[in-house]
Formats: C-alpha cells, sequence, structure tokens
C-alpha cells in the first residue's frame, strides 16, 4: 500500500505539474507573441542588427579616386606604368584642361587598361586624342552604346582603341585596348571648365583624388550640379578635410608597384592684373612674364596624385571686376558667360535686419546614428549665433511633431536655454514625416515684414514623398527663404538642393561632426548678410536660352553667373534685383563682351546638368530628359552618361615582342617632361590599382576570385541579425528557469517525503 | 517566495530575448507583406507607395527564384533600418538591369535565408518598381571577405549579386560574405 500511494501521490503531483509546465509554456508563447506585437507596433524602427557603421564603410567614394584598374584573371600586379601630365590654360572665366596620360606596358603581355580617374564635375569633356607611335587618332563622340561597340569591335580585331566614358559626372574612365608589350601609347582628353570666385578670390580644383571616402559619389556630384546652377556653390571651393586618408594603404607598395607621378602647369590669363597667387596643397613655382599672366608649374616637377590641386588668385586691385562679360560665336549662335557681383554683396556687409529663424530638426529613426549628433551640434551651434534683436522657434519632427514655443520668441538667454537643452534631449526615433513640419515652419505668424524670415532645415532627407514637400515650398514660401542642411554620410540631395532652390535659400551639407562648426559658419555668413533677391535677367534684342532659368538669390560674395545661347550678340542684358529693400539693376551691352573660348561648352554642360536634374525631379520623364542631354552632348561634343568618345587606330598593331623605343614617342609630348623620372621606380608613391586584360583572352563570367584588398572593390554590408542568438539564450533561459521552478517546487515534497 | 525570485528573474529576461528574436523575424516577416502590397501598388500606379504610413524607406524592386519559390522586395540602401526590412540595394552600385553590377544585400537569416537553396544556373528573376523586368542566371558563388569582394563597380556585363552572411547556420556574425553572381539573360515589359 505504502508503494502504491507514493506512487500515486507522485503522479498525481507530476501529472499536475506536467498540465501547469504545458499551461506555463502556453501562456508564456502567448506572452511572447504579446511582447513582439507591441514592440512591433509601438515601433518599427529600431535596427537591431544596425550596421550603420558598416553602412557609413560601403558609401566611400570608391572608384572616385584615380586608379589604373587590373582584370583579376591572374594577371601579374606589375603591369601598366602611368603618368600624368595636365596642361591648365586660364583664360579669364573659363580654364581649359589638357589632361594627357601615358600607358606603359612592361609586360610581355598584351593588355587592356583602363584608367579611373575624377574630373571637376562641371567640366565638360570634348576631346580624345590617342597617339600612337607617331600617328595621333582623334576621337569621335558617339552614343555611349554605340561607342562602346566600335571600341569592342576594334579590341577584338587587334586594333589598338581608345575609349572615353563617364561613370559618374565627375569620374571619368579611359580604356586602352592592345597595348603591346613594352609599348607606350599616349591618351589625352580636354576639358572645359568655368572658373570659380568667391568675393575677391578666384579658383581652380583640379581633383587628383577626391573627397573624403564616406561621401557617396553621387551626392558630391549633384552638389556640384545644382549648385552649379545656382551660380558656383559653396562645395567647390570647400576644403577636402581628410584628404589625407584618401590615399589608401592597401596594398603593399612592393617596388614594382605601379605609380602615377603627376606634374601640372597652369598658365594663368586672368585679363586683370594679379596679385597673390597660392597653391593650398603642393608647392610651386611661379614665372610672371607680365603683370596679367603667370605660369605656375610644381617646385618638385611630379608629385603622386594623392592630393587635389587647389590654386587660387586675386587681383591686384583691391576689388576684384565686379562685372564680367564674354561671348563666343559657334555655329550660327553666340554663346554668352556673364559674371556679375551684386553691390549690396560688398558694400552693406554689416548692416544686417533683424531676422526671424525657424530651425526644424529631424529626429527620425533615419537619422539614428552619428547624423543626429552633427545635427545636434549644428543646431547647437545655430543656437549660440542668435542675436538678441532676432526671433526664433524650434520644430522637431518624426512622424510626430514638436513646436518649442507657440509663435517665434525673442532670442534671449532664457528662450535660447530652452531651446539648447530641448535639442540636446532630442532622440532619433520614429518615421519622417517632413511636409507637415515644413508647413508649420513656413507658416508666418509674425507677419513682420521688418524682418527677414529664414527657415533651417536639419535632415537627411529619407523620404519618398519629394514631390508633396516640393508642391508644399512653393505653395507657401511666401517671403521665407529655406535653407536645408543635409546631414550624415548619405542625404539625399536632390532632394535638399531642389527644396533649397524652390525656397530660394542654400543648401548645405555636413558630412562629419568635425564639419559642423565651418559649415555652419558658412551657412550663418549668408544667413547675416542680405542677398540680392528678386533677380531677374533680360535681354532687350536678342532671343536668348538662359541657363539657370530661374535666378536663384545671390548671397555675399557669390557672384550672380548667367550662360546664355543668343541668337544674336546685340542690344544689351539688364539684370534686375533687390538688395535689402533697395531696388538694383545693372545693364551690361552685349556689345563689349570679350571673346571667350569654350563658352558653348559650358552652357550645353549647364543645360544637361538642367536636364539631369530635371529628370531626377521627375520634372521630365527619363526618356525626355535623355533625348535632349543626348542632342545636346552629340551638338557640343561633350562626354555625358549617354554619350562616350572613342578613338580607333585603323592601322594593325605592330608585331608583338617590339619594344617602342622613347625616340619612336610624338614630339608633341607635354612640356618639362623627364621620362626617365616618369618611369622610375618611385618607392613612396602612392600604390594604384590595376586591372588588366590580355586582349587576346575570352570573356568568361567565370567565378570572381576574391581580389586582393582593392579600394575600387564593393563592400558587403553586415548581414546577419542577432535575432536567433537572442531567441536561443532566451531559450535556455527559459528552460532553465523551468528547471529551478520545477526543482525548487520538489524540494519541499521530497524534505516532506522524507 | 524568495526561491520563485530567480526562476521569475530568469524567465522573464529569457522571454524579454526570446521576445526580442522573434520580434526581428515578425518585423522582417510582416514587413515584407506590407512592402509587397506598397510595390504592387507602386507599379500599378506608377508612383512610389510607401509601405506604412511612417516609413522612410521604399521598395525599389522585386526579386523572385521561381524554382523554389522564393521572392523578396528590395530596398533602396543597406542601412541596419532597411535591412531589418527586406533586402538592401547598396546605393553605391546601379540598378537592376544597367550595365555594370547591381548588389542586394540581406539578412542571411531572415530575407536571404533561401539563398542556401539557390544553385548554380538558377533564374533570378528581377521587377523593377518602374515595371521592367530583368531576368539572370546564376552564374557562381564564392565566400568572400566583406572588404574583399572581388566586386568591382565598372563590369562589361550587365550584373548581378547577391549577398548575405557566411556561414548561413551561425549565431554572430562574421566577416565572410556569401557571394551569389548572375549574369542577364533577358529583358522584358
Amino acid at each position: 500500500m505504502d508503494t502504491y500511494d507514493t506512487a500515486d501521490s507522485d503522479y498525481h503531483p507530476m501529472l499536475r505539474r506536467l498540465i501547469k509546465l504545458g499551461l506555463f509554456l502556453l501562456v508564456q508563447g502567448i506572452a511572447v507573441i504579446l511582447v513582439a506585437c507591441v514592440a512591433l507596433l509601438v515601433s518599427f524602427e529600431p535596427g537591431w542588427s544596425a550596421t550603420s557603421e558598416q553602412a557609413s564603410l560601403l558609401q566611400p567614394g570608391d572608384a572616385r579616386s584615380g586608379s589604373l584598374l587590373l582584370k583579376d584573371d591572374g594577371a601579374t600586379v606589375e603591369a601598366i606604368r602611368l603618368g600624368i601630365d595636365v596642361d591648365i590654360n586660364v583664360s579669364g572665366p573659363t580654364l581649359r584642361a589638357r589632361v594627357t596620360q601615358v600607358f606603359r606596358n612592361p609586360t610581355r603581355n598584351w593588355v587592356e587598361a583602363t584608367y579611373v580617374y575624377p574630373l571637376a564635375t562641371n567640366g565638360a569633356v570634348d576631346t580624345l586624342k590617342m597617339v600612337v607611335g607617331d600617328r595621333v587618332i582623334v576621337g569621335d563622340i558617339k552614343e555611349r552604346q554605340q561607342a562602346r561597340v566600335i571600341y569592342e569591335q576594334a579590341r577584338r580585331q587587334g586594333q589598338k582603341a581608345a575609349l572615353t566614358e563617364q561613370e559618374r559626372p565627375n569620374i571619368f574612365t579611359n580604356s586602352v585596348a592592345n597595348l603591346g608589350p613594352g609599348e607606350t601609347v599616349l591618351v589625352q582628353i580636354e576639358y572645359q571648365e568655368p572658373v570659380h570666385q568667391s568675393g575677391n578670390e578666384y579658383s581652380l580644383r583640379l581633383p587628383l583624388v577626391v573627397g573624403p571616402r564616406y561621401n557617396p559619389a553621387p551626392i558630391v556630384q549633384s552638389v556640384d550640379f545644382r549648385q552649379d546652377g545656382s551660380g558656383w556653390g559653396a562645395t567647390h571651393s570647400d576644403p577636402v578635410p581628410d584628404r589625407d586618408r584618401i590615399s589608401p594603404p592597401l596594398l603593399d607598395p612592393a617596388s614594382n608597384a605601379p605609380v602615377n607621378p603627376t606634374s601640372i602647369t597652369v598658365h594663368l590669363k586672368a585679363g586683370f592684373a594679379l596679385g597673390e597667387v597660392k597653391s593650398h596643397h603642393h608647392a610651386i613655382k611661379v614665372e610672371s612674364p607680365d603683370n596679367m599672366t603667370r605660369v605656375v608649374t610644381l617646385a618638385d616637377g611630379t608629385v603622386p596624385a594623392d592630393r587635389d590641386f587647389e590654386l587660387t588668385w586675386k587681383p591686384a586691385a583691391e576689388k576684384a571686376p565686379s562685372v564680367a562679360l564674354f561671348h563666343e560665336r559657334v555655329g550660327d549662335a553666340d554663346y554668352l558667360l556673364a559674371f556679375v557681383t551684386p553691390p549690396g554683396a560688398e558694400a552693406s556687409t554689416r548692416k544686417s535686419l533683424p531676422r526671424e529663424v525657424v530651425f526644424v530638426i529631424d529626429n527620425s529613426g533615419s537619422m539614428g546614428g552619428t547624423s543626429i549628433v552633427q545635427a545636434k551640434a549644428s543646431l547647437t551651434y545655430a543656437l549660440s549665433r542668435l542675436q538678441p534683436n532676432d526671433r526664433f522657434n524650434v520644430i522637431r519632427f518624426d512622424d510626430t511633431m514638436d513646436m518649442l514655443f507657440p509663435a517665434s520668441v525673442p532670442a534671449d538667454a532664457a528662450h535660447v536655454g530652452d531651446a539648447t537643452s530641448f535639442v540636446s534631449a532630442l532622440q532619433a526615433r520614429g518615421g519622417t514625416e517632413m511636409v507637415p513640419a515644413m508647413r508649420a515652419a513656413l507658416t508666418d505668424k509674425l507677419a513682420d515684414t521688418g524682418m527677414v524670415r529664414q527657415i533651417v532645415f536639419l535632415t537627411d532627407g529619407a523620404i519618398g514623398n519629394e514631390q508633396q514637400l516640393f508642391e508644399t515650398i512653393t505653395a507657401m514660401r511666401g517671403r521665407s527663404r529655406v535653407f536645408m542642411v543635409g546631414i550624415g554620410s548619405a542625404p539625399n540631395t536632390y532632394l535638399m538642393t531642389r527644396a533649397a532652390e524652390l525656397g530660394r535659400g542654400a543648401f548645405t551639407h555636413i558630412g562629419s561632426v568635425e564639419q559642423v562648426e565651418e559649415r555652419m559658419r558658412g551657412l550663418f555668413a549668408k544667413l547675416e548678410n542680405p542677398a540680392v533677391t528678386g533677380l531677374s535677367a533680360t535681354f532687350s534684342e536678342a532671343r536668348a536660352d538662359v541657363t539657370p532659368a530661374i535666378i536663384p538669390d545671390v548671397y555675399r560674395d557669390e557672384p550672380l553667373v548667367l550662360a546664355a545661347r543668343l541668337d544674336r550678340l546685340a542690344g544689351s542684358l539688364e539684370i534686375k534685383g533687390r538688395v535689402g529693400d533697395r531696388p538694383w539693376s545693372v545693364t551690361l551691352p552685349l556689345q563689349n563682351a570679350a571673346e571667350g573660348k569654350g563658352l558653348s561648352k559650358l552652357w550645353a554642360r549647364r543645360k544637361i546638368g538642367d536636364a539631369e536634374a530635371a529628370r531626377s525631379m521627375r520634372e521630365m520623364t527619363p526618356e525626355d530628359s535623355d533625348k535632349a542631354i543626348l542632342a545636346m552632348a552629340l551638338d557640343h561634343q561633350i562626354v555625358t552618361r549617354l554619350t562616350s568618345l572613342v578613338a580607333v587606330d585603323k592601322t594593325p598593331s605592330r608585331p608583338e615582342g617590339m619594344p617602342l623605343q622613347l625616340s619612336e614617342l610624338p614630339i608633341n609630348l607635354p612640356a618639362g617632361w623627364d621620362f626617365e623620372k616618369v618611369f622610375g621606380e618611385r618607392p613612396n608613391v602612392t600604390p594604384t590599382q590595376l586591372r588588366e586584360r590580355h586582349a587576346d583572352a575570352h570573356d568568361q563570367p567565370a567565378a570572381r576570385r576574391p581580389a586582393p584588398v582593392v579600394p575600387d572593390a564593393i563592400r558587403l554590408p553586415k548581414t546577419a541579425t542577432s535575432a536567433e542568438l537572442k531567441m536561443i539564450t532566451g531559450l535556455i533561459l527559459i528552460v532553465l528557469a523551468l528547471i529551478l521552478f520545477v526543482f525548487n517546487r520538489r524540494r519541499p515534497l521530497l524534505t516532506d517525503a522524507a | 517566495m524568495l526561491r520563485l525570485i530567480s526562476p521569475i528573474a530568469l524567465a522573464i529576461v529569457g522571454i524579454l530575448l526570446f521576445g526580442d528574436g522573434t520580434y526581428i523575424h515578425g518585423k522582417a516577416w510582416l514587413a515584407q507583406l506590407l512592402l509587397n502590397c506598397a510595390f504592387d501598388r507602386s507599379v500599378a500606379t506608377g508612383e512610389a507607395v510607401k509601405p506604412w504610413s511612417w516609413a522612410d524607406m521604399w521598395p525599389i524592386a522585386r526579386i523572385e527564384v521561381k524554382r523554389i519559390g522564393a521572392s523578396a522586395i528590395v530596398l533602396e540602401g543597406t542601412s541596419g533600418q532597411a535591412l531589418a526590412f527586406g533586402p538592401g540595394h547598396l546605393s553605391q552600385t546601379i540598378d537592376a538591369g544597367e550595365r555594370g553590377i547591381a548588389v542586394y544585400a540581406a539578412h542571411r537569416d531572415t530575407h536571404f535565408r533561401f539563398l542556401k537553396n539557390v544553385a548554380i544556373g538558377d533564374v533570378v528573376d528581377v521587377t523593377r518598381i518602374d515595371g521592367q523586368h530583368f531576368r539572370y542566371r546564376m552564374d557562381s558563388s564564392a565566400v568572400v571577405n566583406f572588404d574583399a569582394s572581388g566586386l568591382e563597380h565598372a563590369t562589361q556585363d550587365f550584373e548581378l549579386v547577391l549577398a548575405t552572411c557566411w556561414p548561413f547556420d551561425a549565431v554572430t556574425s562574421g566577416p565572410e560574405r556569401y557571394i551569389l553572381h548572375a549574369t542577364l539573360i533577358g529583358t522584358g515589359r
């Protein structure tokens, strides 16, 4: 009996316990599902497998530094050598650059070399020449696909061919096919670019490497693009802060590492008596044949292509000329380039009107990580710059929205203090509903016309309903000016530039915390100084196609730059606007325009930029804009997304194994070249990457081997969640808890039984 | 009473962790449902439709491997946030269907779990948000390090790469990635 009893009493509690356990598990399951659902509904935002670090690594302008590429089909790294010579002619408002790349093949194989290199964003590449032996082959502009076909055909037939393609607006590639053993081929491209002017200072920048790696390529390009449309924006003159980071120490600079020494010559004919001429990153030698001309060369002869070359010059006189007018006749049309520095921008520097500033900060989930830190730092800096007689307000938004003060308040210490603590408490979460915030910011409650009304909008622009935002700005802008501040490594630049343009403000990009102060200071210089507004340009007699079509406001130190195509050069150009509250106008007789060069190309380049922008804004259908771009590009012989330059040497290539002698090189070599030096070993020079293709090898889509770590390679993001780990750990813990629970319950029973 | 505290505390932590893990999967699954609807509507209307009202990303393409019945909606960008909802398109690579290399990446334990069943020779269908349809065939696979993918921007062909973390059954993340390479074999509509 005893035994039965024990068994009985043991059996039933066991069953009960099992039922309990089952119930417990069931309840737990429900709880888990509830927790999951609640969490899902409460916030869709947090990235559990947050890869923002990785993501920022992913956005490098990888292909943006000049690099010679090597196809990874097992070829040796000891391959094509490259030397670069840049010859720049500055004449007045434009510059024409001739970039000569020397490809030399020291291997025993026939190879195809591709050189990826950066160029100025608003440059118009229009000439390709290939020099083989003593023959010069001039490239033709063709539709991109067609050019590619011609090139491939020549490559297969063993003919020498060169191809210039635009990868992105500021990235080009030059390919040379059938480079024989020991052979040297020169590839020369030429491009036209406007000179940048800011206040009293003129500058040119030759990108030898491009930008910080965390700046994704399309962003920077399009900044330049649109800014170009609005008069050479600030981006162009921005220093690249971490230039030294660019040269990737990824390939061991072994003795056979390729070198790409670069030599630079600038013939500077500014059109006025020159004062200081300065290079910012390179030691230079300056010769002065006369007071309006300078010849600038590198002090060291050649340099490794690891830093951008930047040259600035100033007029000898205190002030730069405030008006410049140039024209060029091409075909049956005249092309005009006008620079006008409005007087207000110089004279009334410190007589600023009181302002009403509305700051809008995006604290949505996409701003998580460093973006929100940058945004908060920027806004805190901005608050500290307010003057006591200014008024301000702060709006934060995600998918909800808060306005700090019901209406704008005076910027006294108490209010600014409130705002600062409000901002520092912000956290990135939630979705992005930008339109209500923009609407609230644009609502002009004070309607005080004695004040300048400005909106500073800080966001990464991660939204899809851009059009709606544009419509809001257009409908409600009134007298407000919208200044977009793009935050983070990959802000939606099209949104920003377009919104700033519609809001007649400016776009500032802040890509890192270090840039906050410098960029915000630049922005405040604009905010605090009166702009020339309501600008319009009219031609008295000529029919004109002007770009930009809608003239933006012009801020301090910025000239208004107009390019136009005229049916005839007659009459005058009148520019009207308002400086502060005074009307201003200037009339430029077109007859006085000086002869300029390459203006048609600049005009076409800007029209192409406009069309590209219209395409991305969906103002034009892709087909329409492509058609417009193609027509423009073919007409003006410019390399674009849709057109390439191709040159084919019809004569058969020289027999294998016959090295090209130095004496065979063409006489029109860039001046001052020392071939021994160019091709000599320079151990400390930045290694480039190489891609080489055996011209006679078949194209095989074979498995891609992991190449040596090259900066051009695409980095892959982190693609594992911690879900499984969490679930497994969670289960283990639950089981542990159950065991403990059961064990604890059992112990008293056991002791009772005992 | 005291002896109950430790198992209950353990159980709570366990439930939270488990819930967290389930939440990741739940979110991935639910987001794809919503994205699917949004994508269909986008294709139909020709306008970008948000999958849910507060979303700050949008679908750009659908990928399908019909043989194993797998499909997923691809989002623009590969931030952690986008990847939580669906495969992401590496924004510095070109769009599918263009000359060059388009790279889609997703988590190995959610949207790209099916990659382990994809074999060389399988056909991958990509429908872009503009309604254009592209057909790729898998021609190679490789395991690479994340920073040495061997993938280059400038390629001659029309290429697609699907990438995820490797190995599939690991529970912690590592530097290795599994890449499936495909080449365009046809376009439609």
